[in-house]
């Protein structure tokens, strides 16, 4: 009964702020469901735990959405995810089928959205309930799991390692925490920096370092050019949607919904490969994909499913394993903290009622996502229009906000978001990969407690190998993603030498 | 036999020194990392930093110097200044307030290059207008620590 009373008409109305903005972020090209979660993060440190979730899983479903606008009507995807839309999408916008290439985006977002969130419902509890039983060793080896996929299925392997072991490396700066049974000696900096440093980097100044400031220094060395070479695709006119659209598409509806809920499961594999994946599997297996990639409805059908259901599955390792599943979800982990809320195996059984107020909000951000988009598309479609130079400025100063309020006023931390938003154009120039960066960032400091308590406790290595076999399971697994990414860097090389 | 094998996996950690030993690890396995892609990417490297000073120094590719280091230069000096003027208005927000105005006007200038009438007169009411709602809002409504 107490999930009833949190359930107010201001909770919906910031679920529907949170959508809405969100949708104008993905539908900007450059700004990202991450980068809107970050910018609104300050909002919710007036908000309640509740009305803070609300509002950022709104932003989360928004900004996912909101990326097939420009994908469809300028050819650039608004997000990373919505890459594949534009194949099928701006063919479609070109013959005069804009707004219905929109709306069976939005009806196809829609229902990856709800089918995720169902898997979330029903398999998180599951996981965390097996993974109450973990032991130190048990969790060392999940955190070295997700680095090790996260860093297998990146483009370049050796730098995806090399950026996990980096983002490690980084949250281990400030003092070995007493709280968690270290020291409290300082480590990894010189001794004026003890005084800024004690607790190392606060997370979500680095985060929206990355991925508020980084995102404007890549845009700004490009000189804001305009990406597209003409304006926007009008909506008016051309074929209306039906619904009928979708007959015979349940399949590849359920089975990209399917492909992007697995691969938002999968730590630090972002939106893009689920929508690829999803689109060539239609492509492989439907009947007729002579015309995708022409401007049939299928592809887009395939790649805005996926790519909403990667909502859903990104939350099931955040939530039973503490193990954010993308860049977004990692802010969220920092909003959580920030909340009084510790993320991880006993969080759904410690707080039922959040649990299912989660659900309830991310199904509901779904259904106005639907509600917003699908009515008021051709208005969203001319947020593409409005000019960076007003709203970078205006990002920026929004992270400062975020960086400066997180410990209720420290000017260290506004200088950590410029210290990181310059580091992360420099990794972006030099090939690093972020995602693993930031996973690596998160997780490090427990990887060092979880590490180092199970030496303490059997002092010896080999125990990470035979404590039990979970353990044995779980280097089995690791294996298995190593493998798997050497197997495909084999076979991606082979391909590219007989194409060539 | 197989004990005497396990025993060279012993470690003891001391308590005093624990807070080194993870990252001391870490390190390592970084360090091998760097020498690994630096072995297996020497012939990339030297062409790769020259470019990169070239293009820095504005003799190769499509680099915007001027928004480029605009941003980093305007960026700097926002923060800096807001954290003097904090000092001068302590908790109150105001020194958010003055320094986001500057600063949104000066960056969307830099950004426009030479604004037309129109677009000068969007520049001045976006500087004036967001800040100060971004400050009654965050500061006066919802009570969040500005400096």
């Amino acid at each position: 009964m107490d999930i009833l009373s949190h359930l107010t008409p201001m909770f919906f109305a910031l679920i529907a702020a949170g959508t809405s903005i969100g949708i104008i972020f993905g539908a900007i090209p450059g700004m990202t469901a991450t980068m809107a979660v970050a910018v609104c993060l300050p909002l919710t440190y007036a908000f309640g735990l509740e009305n803070g979730i609300a509002l950022l899983l709104g932003l989360y479903v928004g900004g996912i959405s909101g990326g097939m606008v420009p994908a469809v009507l300028i050819n650039i995807p608004g997000t990373p995810s919505s890459i594949t839309t534009t194949f099928d999408g701006y063919p479609m916008a070109k013959r005069g089928e804009g707004e219905r290439a929109l709306k069976i985006g939005i009806v196809a977002s829609v229902f990856g959205g709800l089918f995720s969130a169902a898997v979330l419902f029903f398999f998180a509890p599951v996981l965390a309930d097996f993974a109450i039983k973990f032991s130190y060793v048990e969790k060392f080896l999940i955190i070295l799991l997700a680095l090790t996929v996260i860093a297998s299925l990146c483009s370049n392997m050796l730098m995806g390692v090399f950026s996990g072991v980096l983002g490690v490396w980084l949250s281990l700066i400030g003092t070995y925490s007493i709280t968690e049974g270290g020291n409290g000696e300082p480590r990894l900096m010189f001794d004026f920096m003890q005084y800024y440093l004690i607790d190392g980097f606060s997370l979500l100044p680095v985060l929206i370092g990355i991925f508020g400031l980084t995102t404007v220094l890549l845009d700004a060395e490009k000189g804001f050019k305009d990406e597209t070479g003409q304006g926007p695709i009008s909506l008016k006119g051309g074929a209306k949607f039906r619904f009928s659209v979708f007959k015979g598409q349940l399949l590849n509806l359920v089975r990209s919904s399917s492909i992007g809920t697995f691969v938002g499961i999968l730590p630090g594999v972002g939106g893009s490969a689920a929508s690829v994946l999803a689109y060539s599997q239609e492509k492989n297996f439907s009947r007729d994909s002579s015309q995708m990639g022409k401007g049939a409805p299928q592809g887009i059908v395939s790649s805005e499913s996926s790519n909403n259901a990667l909502t859903g599955g990104a939350l099931v390792p955040l939530l039973s394993l503490g193990i954010p599943g993308d860049s977004t979800t990692a802010i969220l982990i920092g909003a959580f903290t920030l909340q009084g809320i510790q993320v991880g195996p006993l969080f759904i059984g410690n707080n039922l009622d959040t649990w299912y107020l989660m659900i309830i909000a991310l199904l509901a951000a779904n259904v106005l996502m639907f509600g917003i988009m699908y009515f008021a598309i051709r208005h969203i479609a001319r947020v593409i229009e409005v000019p960076k130079y007003i709203l970078y400025p205006l990002i920026i100063m929004m992270c400062v906000v975020g960086a400066y309020a997180i410990n209720y006023g420290i000017m260290f931390d506004v200088w950590t978001l410029l210290i990181f938003g310059v580091f992360g154009w420099v990794a972006h120039k030099i090939g690093l990969e972020t995602v693993p960066l930031i996973i690596g960032f998160i997780l490090g400091k427990s990887a060092e407690v979880y590490f180092v308590k199970s030496l303490e406790s059997y002092g010896n290595y080999s125990i990470f190998f035979t404590k039990s076999p979970i353990a044995m399971f779980l280097w089995v697994l690791i294996a298995v993603s190593l493998a798997f990414a050497i197997y495909l860097r084999v076979r991606n090389r082979r391909q590219a030498s007989v194409e060539s | 036999m197989e004990s005497q094998w396990l025993s060279l996996l012993d470690v003891t950690i001391d308590f005093d020194q624990s807070h080194l030993f993870f990252p001391r690890i870490v390190t390592w396995i970084l360090v091998a990392l760097l020498a690994i892609i630096l072995i297996t990417r020497y012939r990339l490297l030297a062409p790769g930093l020259k470019r990169a000073g070239r293009v820095l120094v504005g003799r190769e590719g499509e680099f915007d110097h001027r928004r480029f280091f605009g941003t980093l230069a305007l960026t700097t000096a926002y923060f800096y200044l807001m954290g003097v003027l904090s000092d001068v208005f302590p908790n109150t927000g105001y020194s958010f307030l003055i320094m986001s105005v500057l600063f949104v006007f000066l960056l969307s200038l830099l950004y426009v290059g030479r604004p037309t009438r129109r677009q000068f007169v969007i520049l001045v009411l976006n500087a004036l207008i967001a800040p100060a709602l971004a400050w009654y809002v965050l500061a006066q409504l919802f009570r969040i620590t500005l400096p």
